[in-house]
């Protein structure tokens, strides 16, 4: 034939692979998947170990506590109130007289699951929400205007204006948190959509006919989705911390459930003769919003090393 | 409509109907008359197509050649109907296989695209999606447009990639794109394409972005492949080897207008254009050492700002007062060959000499 024009190598070929495999060589088989070498990867670093590894534990601890746990809840004596951590009570007893680690246990799960459903709704709310931008030019303006108008609430009026018009309870704290972690999801979803939308692989999918859902889905949602993922990640801590703040305001569940948040106010008035209950229920919180937020880091800085 | 972009398609008013009609042989598969495409952008419109015509008939293969910024590349997705909003669609007439293209509703264009007419891209890397194996991209493009199993779509998939010359493609279609070479995405793709056996492809610079001893390999599949399922061929290139691999038609595009349409043949023969003799004369070619090649001196206008007369007077070796004040319009030299040229025939007006050698 005559001369083509040689153009250089595409960058992106591995460098393992040859350009083209004759065919008589024996095909190179896939390569094993990714996602474990970063997984042991992210966990060689101690930090991030110790914050994964915590997190396991006071879930798993927060599931079982019930099983575990020789302490009721919720029966109070109050002959045993405020006992020092030490002796049949691993971290003393609170301003009832309830083992205080049983109902840290107990709270840690209602803040937990406040957290854990408040930032699905917003990632739902929040990634929908800039999917839809991205992909339709039209609605961008628009839907990130109002996104704008969310960011420039403080989070903590949003739960108390949402608290006084449907009442405290689990379903206003629910929708407080996802509320308040929405917009930012919603930001990084559109970015990362808007970036996958330039791709050729978009013009891709609509040569062979794909319907909008489609491309909206198996294309543009499955190609953003770990950079969504990872501001989730990070998101939980910013949703845990809000439980619990929302919580210590009097805004979580009413007495007699546990939430860390409420714990922490509840030794606030004892907090000279017995500084045990809102330190432990404290310290807690730190140290799960402190894991989260490590957590969520290192999968950002494992998701840049990837992307970039 | 969806983002799905085909632009604001309006009819053109009375566009001068191109050049005479050609003894027509059969319905044409595409008929395309005064095309034009206008981008609304910041520094005001952009006229990047303009009044091209093109007729493509049933398995025939047409090239449509042009240096990048000519407009081809937009000319295949106005066909397609994947611009932008920002782009708006004027022609005379756009059918395809009995649709009016203008007035075509979003669903149908879904409907037409995959199964009437497919596309391939230059860069095989990012044009198929990261994230599903390639086997399943297929098998949502068989599955999309016809009722079958996904087990019968899957082995379809896999018999298609074997005819592509994929070595193992029951494992490779199991693969991520990241996972094949740049020369097996393509095939991967064309496989894509060619799948649910579409009367049109089209093929923006296939080869391009490929190694040059996997480009002939392409060329050559896309060949047999588009002959066996009777599929029509336009293909987008700069890459005057292709054409003459692969062409059947010539059209060449210069600042959004055709300025020499011919078959292959006439058109390495005899080139009635300065632009095109130009683009021969830079070309590489064996035998002739001796000779230096002639590139075409300057570059593609700017398109917001056009010379006048014919867009191609300030880089032609034969430009006259004449070609700064008034174009030259597409009109036959001989039959089927036709030029926007005041000076065709080139040998007659301008002598021996004038012709191969570009200046």
């Amino acid at each position: 034939m005559i001369g083509t024009t040689p153009t250089s190598l595409r960058p992106s070929v591995p460098p393992s692979l040859p350009p083209s495999l004759p065919p008589s060589l024996p095909p190179s088989l896939p390569q094993p998947r990714a996602h474990s070498r970063t997984l042991r990867r992210l966990l060689a670093n101690p930090v991030v170990a110790l914050a994964a590894g915590f997190l396991v534990l006071i879930t798993l601890a927060a599931i079982l506590v019930p099983l575990v746990s020789p302490f009721d809840p919720y029966e109070t004596t109050l002959r045993l109130r405020l006992k020092p951590p030490g002796g049949d009570w691993l971290l003393g007893t609170d301003t009832q007289g309830r083992d205080l680690l049983t109902r840290l246990l107990y709270g840690t799960r209602t803040t937990l699951l406040l957290g854990f459903t408040g930032v699905i709704f917003g990632t739902l709310l929040g990634g929908g929400i800039g999917i839809l931008a991205a992909f339709y030019r039209r609605l961008d303006g628009p839907l990130m205007r109002l996104i704008d108008v969310f960011l420039s609430f403080p989070s903590i009026l949003f739960g108390l204006s949402l608290a006084a018009v449907l009442g405290p309870g689990l379903d206003s704290l629910i929708l407080a948190i996802g509320l308040s972690v929405m917009p930012g999801i919603a930001r990084i979803a559109r970015g990362a959509a808007a970036s996958v939308m330039a791709q050729e692989y978009m013009d891709g999918g609509r040569v062979i006919g794909l319907p909008d859902r489609i491309l909206m889905t198996r294309y543009l949602l499955a190609n953003c989705a770990a950079p969504i993922l990872v501001y989730v990640t990070l998101a939980f801590g910013d949703a845990v911390l809000l439980a619990a703040s929302l919580g210590f305001l009097g805004l979580g569940l009413q007495p007699p459930m546990a939430e860390l948040g409420s714990i922490a106010a509840e030794g606030r008035s004892f907090l000279f003769i017995a500084p045990h209950v809102s330190t432990a229920a404290s310290a807690l919180i730190f140290c799960i919003v402190l894991s989260f937020n490590l957590l969520g880091d290192a999968f950002r800085d494992a998701a840049d090393k990837r992307f970039t | 409509m969806t983002a799905a972009a085909t632009g604001k398609i309006l009819r053109s008013p009375g566009h001068p109907a191109g050049a005479l009609p050609r003894a027509e042989k059969a319905q044409p598969l595409l008929q395309v008359r005064g095309l034009s495409v206008r981008f609304q952008t910041d520094a005001g419109p952009l006229q990047a197509v303009d009044g091209v015509d093109l007729d493509l008939h049933p398995g025939e293969t047409l090239a449509i050649v042009g240096e990048s910024g000519s407009g081809k590349s937009v000319l295949s997705l106005a066909l397609m109907g994947l611009l932008p909003k920002i782009a708006t669609v004027t022609a005379e007439r756009l059918r395809f296989a009995g649709h009016d293209l203008l007035s075509l509703a979003p669903r149908d264009w879904q409907r037409l695209r995959g199964r009437e007419m497919s596309m391939i891209f230059q860069e095989p890397a990012t044009a198929l999606n990261p994230v599903r194996s390639v086997g399943a991209q297929i098998v949502e493009a068989i599955r999309l447009h016809e009722k079958v199993s996904r087990k019968a779509a899957w082995a379809r998939a896999v018999e298609m990639l074997r005819q592509t010359g994929i070595p193992a493609p029951e494992r490779r279609a199991a693969a991520y794109p990241h996972e094949l070479s740049g020369g097996m995405r393509q095939r991967a793709m064309i496989a894509m394409s060619l799948v649910l056996r579409p009367s049109l492809l089209i093929a923006d610079e296939p080869t391009t972005a490929l190694d040059v001893t996997v480009q002939a390999q392409i060329l050559d599949l896309l060949r047999g492949l588009a002959r066996e399922s009777g599929t029509a061929i336009v293909i987008i290139t700069h890459d005057l080897g292709v054409v003459a691999e692969m062409a059947d038609r010539v059209q060449v595009l210069y600042a959004g207008r055709a300025v020499e349409s011919a078959t292959a043949a006439a058109l390495f023969d005899g080139p009635e254009h300065p632009y095109t003799v130009g683009l021969l004369g830079s070309m590489p070619s064996k035998g002739e050492r001796a000779e230096a090649l002639t590139p075409i001196e300057g570059s593609i206008p700017d398109l917001r700002a056009l010379p006048p007369g014919c867009h191609f007077h300030p880089r032609c070796p034969f430009a006259a007062p004449r070609c700064r004040a008034e174009r030259p319009p597409l009109a036959p030299v001989y039959p089927g060959h036709e030029t926007a040229c005041w000076f065709s025939p080139l040998l007659e007006t301008l002598g021996e000499g004038a012709g191969r050698e570009g200046t």
